[in-house]
This record gives structure tokens, sequence and C-alpha cells, in this order.
């Protein structure tokens, strides 16, 4: 408010009038750093949050795929071995007089 | 990293971590300084000196200091002697009467590129600037920042009473130059 155009506080803003140069404080901060001899790890800039869940999603893509591909040839396998060991078991003469009659049958 | 005072303390206090820890002091608390001593000296390039020299002061006295005080206080004792020790080494420099010091520092405000003020807050500042220097301290701390009293007087070692009567005689003076100036 103003008493007789004298101004007072409250027209006043409380807010600082003063601006600094773009980055200033992170460039002011590496420079301390600088001068006072400290190094960041250089893993501590590589290794983001971002990076370690793209290899734990490749990573699960890799073994999900390996074990699938593992368990296609096991079925596979456990297929034929069975048509093999049905096969030892039966006789040959068994088969050939399946078939024989089998055959009569159907005449 | 978010570091309680005490961890970052006893991080301070080893050799091994001491540089990563005050790396992350220096992150912490330059914004803060910075404008503490920015109110007082006003150029930026000046307020960059003196916040280099505050750091630096603080790196190489870490030895002795303690944990008897906050660090945020610590700091800001540091940066209060290192502003004030700027000022007074400009005028030396300069050899400039107390006023002379003044009126150059509020023209150079006038042409900075980084001072977005009004008018109402340019005026404001060449007020605050016919005040002694512990009284502008005083002044900015408490209208600025709205420091507690108790807050001041553990940073510039002055009884709450002193520092309550500064900033009102302080006031009384901004306002007397604002009638003056209308």
């Amino acid at each position: 408010m103003k008493k007789n155009n004298i101004i007072s506080f409250e027209e006043i803003s409380k807010e600082m009038p003063f601006s600094v140069p773009e980055n200033y404080f992170s460039q002011f901060a590496e420079q301390i750093d600088r001068q006072v001899g400290y190094r960041k790890p250089i893993t501590q800039r590589l290794h983001k949050p971002w990076m370690y869940m793209a290899a734990t999603f490749v990573g699960i893509l890799f073994m999900s795929g390996f074990f699938y591909s593992r368990y296609q040839q096991n079925s596979v396998k456990n297929s034929e071995n069975y048509e093999t060991y049905v096969m030892a078991q039966v006789d040959e003469s068994a088969v050939v007089d399946y078939y024989m009659s089998n055959s009569s049958n159907n005449k | 990293m978010n570091l309680t005072e005490d961890e970052l303390l006893k991080q301070l206090s080893q050799p091994r971590s001491r540089a990563s820890a005050f790396s992350t002091l220096v992150r912490s608390y330059q914004e803060r300084l910075y404008w503490h001593i920015r109110k007082m000296v006003l150029s930026h390039d000046d307020s960059n000196d003196v916040l280099q020299n505050t750091f630096m002061k603080a790196w190489n006295g870490l030895d002795g200091f303690r944990g008897d005080s906050q660090i945020s206080t610590w700091l800001y004792r540091i940066a209060t002697n290192e502003t004030l020790t700027f000022l007074s080494n400009k005028r030396m420099r300069n050899q400039h009467s107390i006023d002379e010091l003044e009126e150059n520092m509020f023209s150079n405000l006038q042409a900075d590129n980084y001072f977005n003020g009004n008018e109402l807050q340019l005026k404001l500042q060449k007020a605050i600037l016919t005040l002694p220097e512990k009284q502008r301290l005083v002044f900015n701390m408490k209208y600025f920042d709205d420091l507690k009293y108790e807050e001041m007087e553990t940073i510039l070692g002055t009884s709450v009473g002193a520092l309550k009567a500064s900033y009102h005689h302080a006031v009384k003076k901004i306002e007397k130059f604002f009638e003056d100036v209308e």
C-alpha cells in the first residue's frame, strides 16, 4: 500500500531479483570436485537404472529361448525313443501275423 | 545420494571417503550459500569467487570441524566471514570511501545482465546498500530468507535481542530512504 506516494514493503516482491548463468551450479560443483581432487567413479556414470532393467530383460529372453528349445528337443527325442522301444518289444512274426489276419478280415 | 548429517560427518572424517563426501556437501549447500553471498556482494562474478573461497576454506578446515554445530551453520559462518572479508578487501584495493564502494556496487547492479528485478526491487537494493554491512546481513537473512533469530544468532554470533533491534533499525532506515526519494 502506498501512503502519500511513499513506497512500502508490501509493494515489493520478496522474490530474489537475481539470476545465474545456465548450468552454473552443476558446473560449480564439478569445479570444486576438481579442486579437491575428487573423481566420480566411472561406473556411477555408466550404470544407470534403465541399463540394469534392460540387461535383466535381455537375460530373461535369452534364458526362456534356451529352455524352450531344450524342451522341444527333448519331446521329439522322447517320442522317437518310445517308438523304438515298442518296436523292440514286439516279435517280428507276431507283426506279420497281425497284418495277415487284418488283410484276411478285410476280404 | 541422501546422507544424514551424522553419516556425512563420518565420511568427511575418513580420508578415503572425504573427497566424495565433500562433493555431496557442496551439492547440498552451494545454492543456499550462493544466495546468502549474492545478496551482499550483488554481482554474480564476485559471488562466484566468494563461494569458491568459502568451500576451499571449508575443505582446508575440515580437520578443525568437530561437529559442535550443524554443518549448515558452520558453512554459513565461513560464507559470512568470506563475504565481509571480500567487501573489506575490495574497499581497501580501490581505496574508496564506504559510500563510493556502495555507489559502484549499485551502478554495476543496474547494468548487470543477471539482475532481473523491477524498478521497486532496484530501489530496495539501493536502500539496502545504505545500511552498514552487518545490518545488511541481518536484514537480508530476515527479510528474504525469513531465518529465525535463533538460527541467525548461531551463524552471526549476535544475541537474539541485538538481532531484533538491528532488523528493526534496518527497516526504519529503509522506510526513511523511501520517504526521502519520493
